[in-house]
């Protein structure tokens, strides 16, 4: 079992230092990006329409980069500024299960077949699930 | 694992960014290094605790297990496992990648990793923070599509991983 144990943990440091330079770049890019790409760029980018709201939504979530809440308190200041719930919703889906900076991680990790299918299920499922959220919405509302 | 320069040359053009945008903003970008700072001294203790978890999967956990709870026959229990987990799992999601791909080399379906990733856009700790912001019935709609659309996902990954097979 020790010898085991042992041999996992090699294992385990082995990985770590192979993911280690991807991990530092992925790093250094959110960094740049929290500190040139400012929410109030952000806001600028909405108007009310829904498939336009919702491809900003998809398009920004997917770039922006940061803690969750970061799209929540967004989210929340779109929605006051007259943004629709299906951009809204589409943005913070986006901001959590897309991530273009983490892309070349994903790939060198997952190989490209499956990152390339889990990305693309992560942008329709965003259409679909903003226009079912914000639809449900209006129906309970 | 595989292993390439990918990260490497990656690293390299960020090191490059930095430069090129230090000479242009210098105050600017020492924020953004001061900011990737804070996020790897963030990561770190997720990364130690997920890494952690990897060599004790490796050590008591064997292929068959993990073929049984997260591969073919795995049922509706691998679904639970892999929505509550992803649920549950803490910090940034590329800080998971390396023991989910372990677990595909070992047998977990594709479908599930892909549900585990997905749900993780529910994040129990900020929940209250959600509530705060857009009410209870939203929070509510949006956890209930998220998990629903986490499943769907897996199983649409699921079908076309079978069709390949098939070929």
């Amino acid at each position: 079992m020790q010898i085991k144990l042992r041999s996992a943990f090699k294992g385990t440091l082995k990985t770590l230092y192979a993911i280690s330079p991807m991990l530092l770049a992925v790093i250094g890019l959110i960094g740049l990006f929290k500190t040139f790409i400012t929410p109030e760029m952000i806001h600028t980018l909405f108007n009310g329409s829904m498939l336009h709201d919702m491809l900003m939504g998809v398009g920004l979530g997917g770039v922006s980069v940061g803690q969750p809440f970061l799209s929540y308190i967004i989210g929340g200041e779109l929605l006051d500024e007259g943004a629709s719930f299906y951009g809204v919703s589409a943005f913070i889906l986006s901001f959590v299960t897309l991530g273009v900076v983490q892309l070349p991680m994903e790939f060198s990790i997952f190989g490209f077949r499956f990152t390339l299918l889990r990305n693309f299920l992560s942008i329709l499922f965003a259409f679909i699930l903003s226009w079912a959220i914000a639809f449900t919405l209006g129906a309970v509302s | 694992m595989k292993k390439n320069k990918s990260g490497l040359i990656m690293l390299g053009i960020v090191i490059l960014l930095y430069a090129v945008l230090f000479s242009i903003k210098p105050d600017t970008t020492l924020d953004a290094l001061g900011e990737s700072l804070d996020v790897l001294k963030m990561i770190i203790p997720i990364l130690l605790i997920v890494f952690f978890l990897m060599a004790l999967l490796g050590t008591f956990i064997d292929e068959k297990a993990i073929s049984k709870h997260l591969g073919e026959e795995s049922g509706a229990k691998g679904w639970l496992l892999a929505l509550v987990g992803g649920i549950l799992s803490h910090g940034p999601g590329y800080v998971w990648y390396p023991l989910l791909q372990n677990l595909r080399e070992q047998g977990a379906r594709d479908g599930l990793v892909i549900a585990f990733v997905y749900a993780r856009a529910i994040k129990i700790p900020w929940l209250p923070l959600m509530i705060s912001y857009f009410g209870w019935i939203f929070t509510l709609v949006y956890t209930f599509y998220v998990v629903l659309g986490a499943y769907l996902q897996g199983v649409i990954a699921d079908k076309l991983d079978n069709k390949k097979r098939n070929l």
